[in-house]
């Protein structure tokens, strides 16, 4: 910007001591059309500081114009998604070129990485091995070194979506697309490294101490016995692990069991504890059934359960009480009282 | 939201000053050329300029603060983030200082150890000689706001459902989310393991593709100029089909027996849907040679595909008549030639036409114009525009696509399995650290984190 004239007097009653002789200017530099300057008086006030200059303001501060320089210096590799094929850009990767920064949304935040997600291809997999072959869902999981819990939602999930399919209810198709090119995939080919860890075990809090248990030099300390250590309820790994019968697996792989006899027992086992789930549950509903009385009438289905007076307790102020007790609040309706429900069935 | 705010939202414009703000604005001010300035917010959404504060983040100038100071901003910092639209208090509710971890078992260890070696020697395991492996120390500071990430607004963001918390939030009281198939409009229910939550797929398409453009019509004159369109095509069939009709009885009075004689009902049928299928890949020929032409024209080529889909679905149907399925097959011909302007065309067409009658054939010779490569690409085009066609009554942008910037944003964390088509997705569990990672998505360095952990156990 060229240095600008310092005078005394506002710009405003400059241009009116000039106005008489200079001819009527249409628009200035900027393209912004001048008032006819005439007589000081009447003349509206001028939106510049400084009319009479011909260079145009910058619109932006430091801040901006640092910001659009950036932002057209990253547009290339942020602003769409890959032309072809499955190619994540992250911001990490613009700010550095090492490879473990690459897959980092939040460069600031080296803890956090975009993992893969299951491809569709991964997905119709595993629904085929459950629901085609019927395998079970531990053998699933461990066939492919997906979670359970991963497992058994894709095939919820692929459930839903042949139910839109069979109906013709219209499929988020191009976002889809899209989504599957922007972020990191998973295949589950054969020879593709294990997807997620799948025998996590949640770390108790009563674990997290540090704990001087006196023993003889002697004693054969196992993993059970250090659990026990820690707290009565505190279960050893081998029973908290989501698939336990994976231990046995590797126990009969190790003794020299042939792989094939190893992995068949294992699936007859894996189907077993499932096939025990099942009954379990099945049983569970069963007993709650028994307790109820289903009346059916034209309109409404009427149901009488049967209630335990003891369940609330000694005092009666017991949570699992039923109904309205003397001295416990019931804040069905009351005001600022948080009623957004926990669950939904 | 106008420009300003938007800018004033992020951080990039000084906030309006106010008498209260004032002095935090003075003592803020002269910010360290290192650091990023005090009004820059890291917020949760696709935006351009939340993209540029993410980059320009780094942690605040601690030196010669107080810790209490340290945790203020820290605090300040992290919730302008995690559940920026949430208050205070009901974060506050919601703090756990119970940070969850996992640490993976690998079945083979645990065969053929029992955990007696581990106390073996003097109590430290027996030395092997070899460096034991030691496991990257779990970041449990990076879960500090780990409860939030199971409200159903968060949780729909994170799914990339919706391009900020915001929206996420907007479309739950709205009553666009499901949760376990029922109508939820809470967006502070806080997710429990196994819960499958939906989101209406128009919505999704709208939050996160490209804005329709301002100077298309109001759906209204839109839906209008559509009717009128439609009409005048369905006017145009009628009376070509009637032609038609009258140029056949003409025909068959006159050589009755001596053309159709040999060849029966089914084969006839047979033809012409072979005949409706070759004529859809000339079309997308068609489609192909305007592409990068007017505007309009590509929409009345898009117009046209629809309409052939249409016939096509009509004759696929096994009662379908073969009379009106050849029909169809000659109005779609005619509009197909329609289209076809260039010279080259026009030529080819004179020749085809002569030949046509010549052969008393008038549509197999043209279609076999196509090779198999040729073939290819219209398919694929054909199926892109199936799937992702132009249609002015959607509130996006058509054909639609992902919006700006949407790639440095795209992430699925590990707690959620999202299936993309039908914009569902299911809260696996919380989410979790393990060593060397943790699962919530946090802009900031366990430094801030930790800071913010401890403003928040103050109260705790």
């Amino acid at each position: 910007m060229p240095p600008r004239i310092h005078t005394g007097c506002s710009p405003q009653l400059l241009s009116c001591l000039d106005a008489a002789p200079l001819p009527q200017r249409t628009a200035t530099a900027a393209g912004r059309p001048s008032w006819p300057q005439q007589s000081c008086l009447l003349s509206p006030p001028s939106s510049s500081s400084a009319p009479f200059s011909t260079t145009a303001p910058r619109d932006m501060n430091r801040k901006q114009r640092d910001f659009h320089k950036w932002l057209n210096s990253v547009k290339e590799q942020l602003r769409n998604p890959p032309a072809e094929g499955n190619k994540p850009s992250y911001l990490g990767g613009v700010k550095s070129s090492s490879d473990s920064a690459r897959m980092r949304p939040f460069p600031a935040n080296d803890k956090f990485v975009s993992q893969p997600v299951l491809s569709e291809e991964a997905r119709e997999k595993i629904w085929q091995s459950v629901m085609v072959t019927g395998l079970p869902l531990k053998a699933v999981s461990a066939q492919f070194g997906v979670d359970m819990r991963r497992v058994a939602a894709v095939i919820r999930l692929k459930a839903i979506e042949n139910e839109w399919k069979a109906s013709f209810k219209p499929m988020a198709l191009p976002y889809a697309k899209a989504v599957m090119s922007m972020v990191p995939v998973a295949d589950l080919r054969f020879s593709d490294k294990p997807f997620e860890p799948i025998n996590d075990i949640h770390v108790h809090k009563f674990t997290q101490q540090q704990l001087f248990v006196p023993t003889s030099e002697s004693r054969h300390f196992t993993r059970a016995d250090a659990a026990k250590a820690f707290g009565d309820h505190i279960l050893p790994p081998d029973e908290k692990m989501r698939i336990p019968e994976l231990i046995q697996f590797e126990r009969d792989v190790a003794e020299g069991v042939k792989p094939q006899e190893a992995q068949k027992k294992f699936i007859a086992a894996a189907a077993e504890s499932e096939e025990e789930l099942a009954e379990k549950e099945h049983l569970r509903v069963q007993r709650e059934e028994a307790r109820k009385l289903r009346i059916e009438s034209g309109r409404f289905e009427f149901r009488f359960e049967k209630i335990n007076v003891d369940s609330s307790g000694k005092d009666g102020k017991s949570r699992k009480g039923v109904g309205w007790r003397y001295g416990v609040p019931f804040n069905d309706r009351r005001r600022a009282v948080v009623k957004i429900p926990t669950k939904v069935d | 939201m106008k420009y300003r705010r938007i800018l004033r939202y992020h951080g990039l414009r000084r906030p309006r000053l106010r008498a209260s703000c004032l002095l935090y604005t003075v003592r803020c001010l002269p910010p360290s050329k290192l650091t990023s300035s005090p009004f820059q917010r890291v917020r949760q959404t696709w935006n351009k300029y939340n993209l540029y504060n993410l980059m320009s983040l780094k942690d605040p100038r601690n030196i010669s603060r107080t810790f209490f100071q340290q945790k203020w901003t820290a605090k300040a910092l992290t919730r302008g983030y995690h559940g920026e639209h949430i208050k205070e208090r009901q974060w506050d509710r919601m703090f756990s200082r119970r940070l969850l971890s996992v640490v993976d078992m690998k079945p083979q260890y645990m065969a053929t150890n029992d955990g007696s070696e581990q106390a073996a020697g003097r109590g430290s395991g027996l030395s092997t000689g070899q460096p034991k492996s030691v496991n990257k120390p779990t970041p449990y500071m990076q879960m500090t706001f780990a409860p939030m990430e199971r409200r159903l607004d968060i949780a729909v963001f994170r799914a990339l459902f919706a391009s900020s918390a915001r929206q996420a939030r907007q479309m739950v009281v709205h009553g666009a989310v499901k949760v376990n198939g029922k109508k939820m409009v809470h967006p502070g229910y806080l997710l429990n393991p196994g819960d499958l939550f939906q989101v209406n797929p128009e919505r999704v398409m709208t939050s996160t593709g490209k804005p329709r453009i301002r100077h298309e019509k109001t759906p209204y004159e839109r839906k209008m100029r559509n009717l009128a369109k439609v009409e005048e095509l369905i006017a145009e069939a009628k009376r070509r089909r009637e032609l038609r009709q009258k140029e056949l009885s003409e025909q068959t009075a006159g050589t009755r027996g001596k053309k159709q004689g040999g060849i029966s009902e089914a084969a006839l049928k047979a033809k012409n849907q072979r005949d409706l299928k070759a004529l859809v890949l000339r079309a997308k020929a068609v489609v192909e040679a305007h592409h990068g032409k007017s505007k309009k024209k590509i929409v009345e080529v898009r117009a046209l595909v629809r309409d052939i889909k249409d016939t096509i679905s009509r004759a696929a149907r096994r009662d379908s008549d073969v009379q009106q399925t050849g029909d169809a097959v000659h109005d779609l011909g005619v509009l197909v030639s329609k289209l076809e302007l260039s010279k080259e065309d026009l030529t080819q067409k004179a020749v085809e036409d002569a030949e046509a009658a010549r052969t008393g054939d008038r549509f197999v010779k043209p279609l076999l114009r196509l090779n198999e490569r040729e073939r290819e690409i219209v398919e694929k085009e054909l199926q892109e525009e199936m799937e992702n066609p132009l249609d002015y009554s959607k509130p996006y942008r058509t054909p639609w696509k992902p919006r700006p910037y949407m790639p440095a944003f795209a992430f699925i964390p590990r707690y959620l399995e999202v299936n993309q088509k039908i914009c569902a997705a299911v809260y696996l569990r919380h989410p979790v650290a393990r060593p060397g990672l943790a699962e919530v998505p946090t802009p900031f360095s366990e430094t801030v984190n930790q800071l913010a952990f401890n403003w928040y156990l103050r109260r705790g």
